[in-house]
């Protein structure tokens, strides 16, 4: 630019802060588009290197997982989505499985009219299972992360469980067409149970809770297709569904 | 266009070469930091919007045009709306119409080396000063530069416009 360049003297008293506004806009405006300019800012090696490792390793980090990459483009902030592909209840593995259990329930169901109730029993267990995973055995690891996740830790348990839940509701949801006869039934229990459990969460820790209501589930469907899946049942479990929102909605909001 | 050229470097860039990244890294970082430094007194966010204008300079170098200004005043537009970011405590994507205020500078530096703005905007109180840097130098929208300089967007007109107000009358 016109031959002019920043003196040495005038970079030293920017560098320092005790340049003249009016003169530090000046060096500003012409560094940003002077390459000898910009060459004689001075450099520390060392802190360059750094910088740059920084820069290369976030840079060179692989792909971020098709399931991070669909629910960012649903609008879902990146961080939120990361945390939730990390759900060891929405990994492929875990997926797999469910869709495993609920194949050969469906299947059950196929060989003998009866043996609809085997579907009927399992589906509603299966998102309790999924947080029973998320949160059993890698629990510490889970904290972890929350710590590191701009997420307090309340809602992270929250979180986690709705997206096993939502995973596991459309996974049910996609067999139920297969079935001999159609029937949503085991939808309010499976939402009713997962609201359960994350009530007792707290009281219990959430494996624990999901766990013992398992058992208590599956101990009550013997009982039989109309008292466990009949109209009386299905308006109890709406009904108690009516406390765990709530309960839900003031723990989210107090976190 | 040279093949170390800015604009050569940035399409490598976008064609994915890491190693170019590197060298407009070494080039650009030094004077970046040192210019954002005299905007932010806290070291390590200024180092984050540092990184955080390269890793965007990674995804978006496809973006940059060479007919709308040199590549430095380019990536100044990047740095400092991730300072603005970084202050906020949580990223913001670089907005698509982040335009480079090149003709704004222009008008700027030619009055500034001419002689009498400078002396006029010396005299500015530094509050006011801010206000100009942030809005004329650096481009920023009024919203933006509310966070940057940490005060409400209505104060930041307020003294822009008074800026404004007394520039002209210290030139006249
Ligand atoms: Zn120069």
């Amino acid at each position: 630019m016109n031959g002019w360049h920043v003196p040495d003297d005038l970079r030293a008293a920017y560098l320092d802060g005790g340049l003249p506004e009016a003169a530090a806009m000046s060096v500003e405006v012409h560094v940003a588009s002077c390459q000898g300019c910009q060459a004689a800012f001075p450099v520390q090696e060392e802190w360059l290197e750094e910088s740059w490792a920084a820069i290369a390793d976030v840079v060179d980090r692989p792909a971020p997982r098709p399931l991070t990459r669909g629910l960012t483009a649903l609008g879902m902030p990146e961080h939120v989505a990361v945390f939730l592909a990390a759900t060891p209840g929405l990994t492929r593995s875990w997926l797999l499985g469910v869709a495993g259990a609920l194949g050969f329930a469906v299947a059950a169901a196929h060989a003998a009219d009866r043996s609809m109730l085997v579907f009927l029993a399992v589906a509603p267990v299966l998102p309790l299972l999924g947080i029973a995973a998320a949160y059993g055995a890698r629990v510490d690891a889970l904290y972890e992360v929350a710590s590191a996740a701009p997420i307090s830790g309340g809602r992270v348990l929250l979180l986690r469980a709705m997206a096993v839940l939502v995973a596991a509701l459309l996974v049910t949801g996609a067999a139920t067409p297969a079935l001999p006869a159609f029937t949503a039934a085991w939808l309010l229990p499976s939402l009713a149970l997962t609201g359960a459990a994350l009530a007792l969460g707290p009281l219990l820790a959430p494996h624990r809770a999901s766990a013992l209501l398992a058992a208590g589930w599956l101990a009550a469907v013997p009982a039989g297709r109309e008292a466990v899946f009949g109209a009386p049942a299905q308006a109890a479990y709406a009904m108690a569904l009516i406390p765990f929102v709530y309960l839900g909605a003031r723990r989210w909001n107090r976190l | 266009m040279t093949p170390d050229s800015d604009a050569a470097l940035l399409a490598a860039v976008a064609e994915g070469r890491l190693e170019a990244l590197r060298v407009l890294h070494h080039r650009h970082a030094p004077w970046l930091r040192a210019r954002l430094a005299r905007r932010c007194g806290d070291p390590d966010l200024v180092q984050s919007a540092l990184q955080d204008t390269f890793v965007a300079v990674w995804q978006d170098a496809g973006r940059y045009r060479p007919s709308e200004g040199a590549a430095g005043a380019w990536l100044w537009t990047i740095a400092i709306r991730k300072l603005v970011s970084a202050l906020r405590g949580r990223p913001a994507p670089v907005a698509a119409e982040a335009a480079v205020t090149e003709s704004a500078e222009d008008l700027v530096l030619r009055a500034v080396e001419h002689g009498d703005l400078g002396t006029a905007l010396n005299r500015l109180s530094p509050e006011l000063r801010a206000a100009i840097r942030a809005t004329v130098l650096d481009g920023l929208t009024v919203k933006e530069a509310a966070r940057l300089l940490g005060v409400p967007e209505g104060t930041v007109k307020t003294r822009v416009m008074r800026a404004k107000a007394q520039l002209r009358e210290l030139l006249t």
